[in-house]
């Protein structure tokens, strides 16, 4: 296999149009669409089931005492109270504790910052490809090690569905990848089947350091040069992209040679990749909106967004979300300016707002961070009710990733990621009980072990608990 | 609008500073008076010259004392963070605004952070507005292995100046990847240690003793004040703690010899792997500053990280306060808000929650002194009312006080927020 055409989309198109592996890809299908990693991920072995006597936060707005969850075959079925089922379903009472949709953190970099760090990570990290300004053409899940302990203690914290991303040193960093924090021993395994795409870029004062600090300088070292540095990789990946039409129309003899850091551009010129980009100053967002504009494509989140609280309008009309943090602020110049009701304020403004982690540590409780941001707004004036609240980790977090129809929100049709709670859910005291992924159970803190180690920790952790 | 704003800044920053003669009553709190597991219910707290008077069920307002009704919300003692770099870091990127640290050869344990510490950093304000009253603001590694310098203990006034007592702790720093290669084993840190500690005791024997005591006595002048050899001989008289920031659990047993050896009183900060050896932490009387959020292998050292950590010390007996909660990130820029998170994690893992409020309260003070952290007669009035459980970090301060008075709980946040309020309408 030359690597090409085994995802989804590619095989049913390989399959209508007769053509096997090859190292272009068929006549009309982009191929930027394809996808060269395909997912081997199965659920976990799952039951229906009825979930009774819980308060239920659906992540679409509503709040429901003594709701109930009819599973089946790994999706939500019916959301509500006192519902019918068939006899024989299996009945589990949340015994009045809260469930939620499973958390999403939209933006981490477990898998690749991999603890504990030695001087590998210092002298060639697996975070960033940092040969050049323009990584367009990687793809993060080739980096992944999964034996990353930050996947098991996400899992323990109510995470259900991840996107790993780049580091953000480079402008164009790659392509992510959206996982389900499960046990596995390659990536594929882990990955969403069918997810779309998500591809990394970066503003602002990390890539202009990286490249200013290089012994050999190769990219912009200041803001007006990045942006220079993305329009003129558009103008090329737009002309790309149109030598693809003239192709797929037959206007054109041959494809164009494959160029991967073009196509990777020019899928999200086509609207067919999401981008999630790293900018923290209102004025750098501004900007990267009118770029956006004028190249006619969507910036889907804009990440780290400490400032967003500052152009509520711009990133409404735009329909760009803001994944922000609770509290983090003011360790570099470009961050000073964070304030902790910046989800409260984009809220209230009509913003779709997601909280994030960036961190291994706050990715195991996105709902605390949700928590302070709530407080914080609360302080404000802006009383945030917890069926609001939490769509900043579940429904608006899907958004981001472009699967708001699909995971997010306890809803028929849905995928069954949902969560029981020991306690209410914003509170620091809250754990997660029951983690649910596509109707199966992944983690269960009742039942021993209560977490299993990844391989590293195997062995390792000495003598037992005192 | 704006200017109507900043107009009420400066003034609530002007009245922090007023000077007052004015009793104050803090009525219907449920006060947490840290000399009992239990709150008492509807107590009257009464504050005169800047110390707590006395701490009643139901206790009347003397007459002229200005009342602050509590509403049955929670009262504390002002909340410490036992290990931040509070007024020494203000963006950490930017060297020019860090002063935690001294790169300069030669400058070793008598460096002293507290000349540079900065009452006006935006970090501070936040910090108070956060409940915080106290810190411990420590250096990081100097030039000289394995010392790092002089830590300040604080106090978060808004007259002028933070700095409550220099040369709180001794810090020393010992492990893995911890120092360049001169250091590279920790089995030379320690080694570095013993003798710079060696030969400061040496000088203090051939003197009777009187050595290292800043010439108080009849024999020869000691050491010049702030010079490494008083400072190491502060340490030695048990006047000042050395505080070992070291992880593993090698090094956790290592420390108790040293503090035996040396007859000098040792805190753990870090402590990753102190959980390990909590029985012998707690017979010989070693205090542990944790990260309560600390909970990855973040380093080999660090393989023992567990959110039980604080429970498993407090429960054979050790003494544990809270500090660096969460990291760089958070120890300084959120110092109080996380750490009240982290000690609301503790109690989600397993530690009782009066003691979680002791590690941030009166385990601190009996570290690093300024009172004994609880709200008893004749203690400074560092008090804070809240607006819930001051261990959820969705709960706000709603009113702070440092020695009797109200201060601002203005900050460089708020007024940011309050700037841009007018954006965030309902669409």
């Amino acid at each position: 296999m030359t690597g090409v055409a085994r995802g989804a989309i590619a095989v049913m198109a390989a399959l209508s149009l007769g053509m096997g592996a090859q190292s272009v890809s068929p006549r009309g299908i982009a191929p930027w669409r394809i996808d060269p990693f395909p997912s081997t991920y199965r659920p976990l072995p799952r039951s229906d089931f009825l979930l009774t006597n819980a308060i239920v936060l659906d992540g679409a707005g509503h709040h429901l005492d003594r709701g109930e969850v009819l599973v089946r075959d790994g999706k939500i079925v019916q959301v509500g109270v006192s519902l019918a089922h068939a006899p024989g379903v299996r009945v589990v009472d949340a015994g009045g504790r809260w469930v939620t949709p499973g958390i999403i953190d939209v933006h981490t970099h477990n898998g690749t910052f991999v603890v504990p760090l030695t001087d590998i990570d210092k002298d060639s990290s697996d975070v960033s490809e940092l040969n050049s300004p323009d990584v367009a053409d990687t793809w993060i899940e080739t980096a992944v090690n999964v034996q990353d302990t930050g996947f098991s203690r996400a899992l323990e914290g109510g995470v259900t569905t991840m996107q790993i991303l780049p580091g953000s040193s480079p402008i164009f960093g790659g392509r992510s990848v959206i996982v389900h924090p499960i046990e596995a021993t390659n990536i594929a395994a882990m990955k969403v089947p069918d997810a779309p795409q998500g591809f990394k870029m970066a503003c602002g004062e990390n890539p202009k350091s990286q490249d200013a600090d290089a012994h050999d300088i190769h990219g912009p070292t200041s803001r007006q040069g990045e942006i220079t540095y993305i329009r003129d990789a558009f103008m090329a990946a737009r002309d790309y992209r149109d030598a693809w039409t003239r192709y797929a129309q037959g206007k054109a003899a041959s494809p164009p040679r494959r160029d991967l850091k073009a196509e990777a551009l020019a899928g999200i010129l086509a609207g067919d990749i999401h981008v999630n980009m790293h900018c923290y100053r209102s004025d750098d967002m501004a900007t990267m909106l009118e770029v956006a504009h004028e190249f006619g494509f969507t910036i889907g989140s804009f990440h780290h967004a400490v400032e967003a609280y500052k152009i509520p309008a711009l990133l409404r009309n735009a329909g760009t979300c803001a994944a922000v943090w609770g509290d983090w602020w003011g360790f570099k110049m470009e961050g000073l300016d964070g304030v902790r009701a910046n989800a409260a304020m984009l809220d209230r403004a009509g913003v779709c707002v997601s909280m994030h982690s960036d961190s291994a540590i706050t990715g195991q409780r996105l709902n605390v961070e949700a928590a302070k941001a709530g407080g914080a707004g609360r302080a404000i004036g802006i009383d945030v009710p917890p069926e609001r609240m939490i769509e900043w980790v579940t429904s608006n977090s899907a958004r981001i990733l472009g699967m708001q129809t699909r995971i997010g929100t306890l809803a028929p049709g849905y995928d069954a990621d949902l969560v029981i709670w020991s306690a209410d859910p914003f509170s620091v005291y809250a754990r997660a009980d029951l983690v649910v992924i596509d109707g199966a159970v992944a983690y269960d803190r009742a039942s021993p072990p209560a977490h299993s180690p990844s391989d590293f920790e195997l062995g390792r952790t000495g003598a037992p608990h005192p | 609008m704006r200017t109507a704003l900043l107009g009420s800044v400066a003034l609530a920053i002007l009245s922090g500073t007023a000077v007052r003669a004015q009793p104050i009553a803090i009525v219907h709190a449920k006060a947490w008076t840290m000399t009992a597991a239990a709150p008492i219910a509807d107590a009257t707290i009464l504050i005169d010259g800047g110390r707590i008077v006395s701490v009643t069920p139901s206790g009347a307002v003397p007459q002229g004392a200005e009342t602050i009704d509590a509403k049955g919300q929670p009262v504390t003692p002002g909340i410490v963070n036992s290990a931040t770099q509070l007024g020494l870091i203000e963006v950490s990127s930017a060297a020019g605004t860090r002063d935690q640290t001294s790169e300069a050869h030669g400058i070793g344990p008598g460096f002293d952070v507290s000349p540079a510490l900065n009452p006006n950093s935006a970090l501070v304000a936040l910090a108070r507005a956060d409940g915080l009253t106290g810190a411990l603001s420590y250096p990081s590694k100097s030039d000289e292995a394995p010392f790092a310098g002089q830590a300040a203990l604080i106090k978060l006034r808004t007259d002028g100046g933070i700095l409550d007592r220099r040369g709180a702790a001794v810090v020393a720093v010992i492990g893995g990847n911890k120092w360049p290669k001169d250091a590279g084993s920790r089995a030379a840190q320690w080694q570095l240690l013993r003798r710079a500690f060696g030969k400061v005791a040496d000088g203090r024997r051939g003197d009777g003793g009187k050595h290292g005591d800043h010439g108080h006595g009849d024999g020869p002048p000691g050491p010049p004040p702030g010079s490494d050899d008083a400072v190491l001989g502060d340490v030695l008289g048990g006047r000042t703690p050395l505080a070992i920031f070291t992880d593993r659990e090698s090094d956790i047993r290592e420390a108790i010899r040293f503090a035996h050896d040396f007859s000098v009183h040792v805190v753990i900060m870090g402590g990753a792997e102190a959980w390990r050896a909590a029985a012998e932490l707690a017979a010989a009387h070693i205090p542990v500053v944790l990260d309560p959020q600390a909970n990855m292998p973040t380093s080999f050292d660090e393989l023992g990280n567990r959110l039980d950590a604080a429970a498993i010390l407090q429960k054979a007996g050790v003494v544990v306060a809270f500090g660096m909660a969460g990291g760089a990130i958070e120890e300084s820029y959120n110092a109080g808000l996380d750490l009240r998170e982290g000690a609301g994690l503790a109690v989600a893992n397993g530690m009782p929650y009066s003691e979680a409020l002791k590690a941030i309260t009166v385990n601190a003070h009996s570290l690093w002194g300024g009172g004994d952290g609880t709200l008893a007669a004749g203690q400074p009035a560092d008090i804070v009312l809240w607006d819930g459980d001051p261990l959820e970090p969705s709960t706000n301060a709603l009113t702070v006080l440092i020695d009797g008075q109200p201060v601002s709980t203005d900050n460089r946040q708020r007024a940011l927020e309050e700037r841009y309020l007018p954006l965030a309408k309902p669409q």
